[in-house]
């Protein structure tokens, strides 16, 4: 016990240099890292999508099977309005899918890669939110397929409740963040 | 030092070896020990009194230096995590009992039980070099004789005195109750003290705080293997939700655990460790999954169209419980074997999410939107639908501490999400972290190795 024990630092700093891009202060963490890990064969590094096995279920659907690009790449157009939902609601609203359709007239006739982001007001809690932030962008980008924009152009990314726009605790604050936003980027 | 001081210094040693060697059999807790203890206990609750009263004497030094007043310090950390349990009142700041000198030994003790103790813990403190060593020994004051329940050692370097008080505690309760205390755990959590949602871990009682990660971005959701070797957790750091395994006592690297097209989130170790349940919707909607960590390979159990999110094992590992939108309305918590069949609705009214599954098997705590968040806990039959936090303000998040006594939780009631404890029937309710910073999303460990 005593031997497990002394594995158990109380150093104070814990800092994990993770993935080498943007962390250059640790370069000894960097020389850890270089070799794979021998404990059990992690899952899919981000770059590839991993092969399932015979027990999956139906293979996904036409989705870039290559790594979009970082979203920090992307930048907001004022051409492109965002849209808003009900609480605990991912449909497209009436209102809303005339905002969608002038956003697939300008996308169709600019070439540009779509980065749709979802996201909640703050009355789900931090889980279930990720999942409905992804699920109101999923039928925004859903709707502009549907409107002739190439499926390919476009990924989605959920934050949740993790970017409010507002923090008031009210129902026009809420309101503003249950929300589908768009970013371009070029090709 | 004097000759006649020395001697009986090295009487003390001697004697203490020889007495080290008669309960040698004691550290493997012969079942002898284990009944004494429990009947003592049992005992003093059929006399109407709700707690055992136990005295904790500083701790007396054997051998070398106690420069850092660990003898004192030590019986006081103790003492707290013996309070936090429930079971004992607790007195401590009491000058150290002699050692090794049983007429001396007696006069305290019947002094304590005079006072109305029930429970004498005395600990023998040497330090060599960088290691501390406590001696602990029990002692029963009901009994005419104050007999010996109980005699461990534990042994750390000493920076790591904390941990040995924790042990002592955590033995302590084992004696009496037959399972271990849970005083040596951490509790890891997000903090967004830095201004990002970041990983950091502290002692169960709040001290030791450490960060875990430091990457700048919106980390969320850690969760413990059964091991305590790593956390996996949900992070940003890549620009994409994916699901990351890290090591935060060990120099290793972190490990991608799945990272799809979607989000990848909500994990949970199974009770063996072999497995990760998880949400993925790289197929296009939110499901759980299954992830066998030996192989890599990743198996699906939900097909609802519709969000299906949040997955917690049973401790038999046989049964999930997790969150669906299924019923149509706002999200309810389901059971389904850990195959994927059986589904079962378990709650009926409310926006129900954040289920977990206690150790113990016979409640499933989870997070109850009625106007605000509150916890509630309800059988895996559906039976027992208690509610487990009221009043202002939110109260979301619970973690289970490994015996099913305790809960971790967030709450907002004194203005910003902190972390806060309370027992398993919802009493107790006190804070654990302070800020400045809002603490969220706590996960409590496994007892420490």
């Amino acid at each position: 016990m005593a031997h497990r024990g002394s594995a158990l630092l109380a150093v104070p700093v814990l800092v994990l240099s993770l993935f080498l891009v943007g962390c250059p202060k640790r370069p000894a963490t960097t020389a850890a890292s270089a070799p794979p890990p021998t404990a059990p064969p992690a899952a899919a590094a981000p770059s590839t999508t991993p092969s399932m096995t015979p027990s999956m279920a139906a293979p996904a659907t036409a989705a870039p099977s290559t790594t979009p690009p970082m979203p920090s790449e992307f930048m907001a157009n004022d051409n492109l309005k965002d849209i808003h939902f009900d609480f605990d609601k991912y449909d497209i609203r009436g209102g809303d899918a005339k905002i969608l359709d002038a956003n697939a007239t300008w996308l169709k006739t600019n070439d540009n890669l779509v980065l749709i982001e979802g996201h909640c007001d703050e009355r789900g809690t931090s889980e279930y939110n990720l999942a409905l932030g992804e699920r109101r962008a999923k039928s925004t980008m859903n709707y502009l397929v549907a409107q002739g924009v190439q499926a390919a152009r476009i990924t989605i990314i959920s934050y949740g409740k993790e970017r409010p726009l507002c923090t008031e605790h009210t129902e026009d604050c809420w309101a503003k963040n249950r929300r589908a936003h768009f970013l371009v980027k070029a090709r | 030092m004097n000759q006649l001081t020395r001697r009986v210094r090295a009487l003390a040693l001697l004697a203490g070896l020889a007495l080290l060697a008669t309960l040698a059999g004691a550290l493997s807790r012969p079942p002898a020990a284990r009944s004494q203890g429990a009947d003592v206990l049992l005992n003093v609750l059929a006399t109407g009194a709700k707690k055992l009263n136990i005295v904790i004497p500083n701790f007396t030094v054997m051998t070398g230096n106690d420069t850092g007043g660990l003898a004192r310090s030590m019986p006081q950390v103790t003492g707290r995590d013996l309070t936090f349990s429930s079971l004992f009142s607790v007195v401590t700041d009491v000058p150290p009992v002699a050692a090794n000198d049983p007429g001396a030994l007696k006069a305290a003790f019947a002094n304590f039980a005079s006072a109305g103790a029930h429970v004498g813990l005395q600990g023998l403190m040497s330090v060599r070099g960088d290691r501390t060593e406590v001696e602990m020994r029990l002692y029963d004051l009901t009994s005419p004789d104050f007999r010996l329940i109980s005699s461990k050692k534990i042994e750390l370097p000493s920076t790591q005195a904390r941990r040995i008080a924790h042990k002592i505690a955590d033995e302590v309760v084992l004696q009496f109750t037959g399972e271990a205390g849970v005083a040596d755990t951490k509790i890891a959590y997000v903090s967004a003290a830095s201004g990002n949602k970041e990983l950091q871990m502290m002692d169960y009682d709040g001290a030791g705080v450490t960060r875990v990660t430091s990457n700048s971005s919106i980390n969320l959701s850690p969760v413990w293997s059964p091991d305590s070797r790593s956390l996996a957790f949900t992070s940003y750091m890549r620009g994409y939700p994916y699901l990351y395994r890290l090591f935060p006592f060990e120099n290793r690297p972190v490990q991608v655990l799945a990272g799809f097209l979607g989000i990848n989130t909500s994990p949970a170790f199974s009770p063996d460790g072999r497995l990760v349940a998880m949400t993925l919707s790289r197929d296009g909607n939110p499901e759980v999954y299954v992830l066998n960590l030996a192989t890599g390979a990743f198996r699906r159990l939900t097909t609802y169209s519709g969000i299906d999110t949040e997955p917690t094992w049973s401790p038999t590992g046989r049964e999930i419980a997790f969150v669906s939108e299924r019923a149509g309305g706002a999200p309810q918590i389901f059971v389904m074997d850990a195959e994927g069949a059986n589904v079962r609705r378990l709650t009926q009214s409310g926006f129900n999410t954040q289920p977990r599954w206690s150790p113990k098997g016979d409640a499933i705590v989870y997070t109850s939107r009625q106007g605000n968040f509150d916890l509630w806990a309800i059988g895996p039959d559906g039976s027992n639908l208690r509610r487990m936090t009221a009043g202002p303000g939110n109260n979301e998040s619970a973690s289970w501490a490994p015996n099913g006594r305790h809960l971790v939780f967030q709450s907002n009631r004194l203005g910003s999400y902190q972390l806060f404890t309370m027992l398993a029937d919802g009493s107790e309710q006190q804070p654990l972290t302070r800020g400045p910073g809002e603490s969220t999303s706590a996960a409590w460990s496994p007892r420490l190795p």
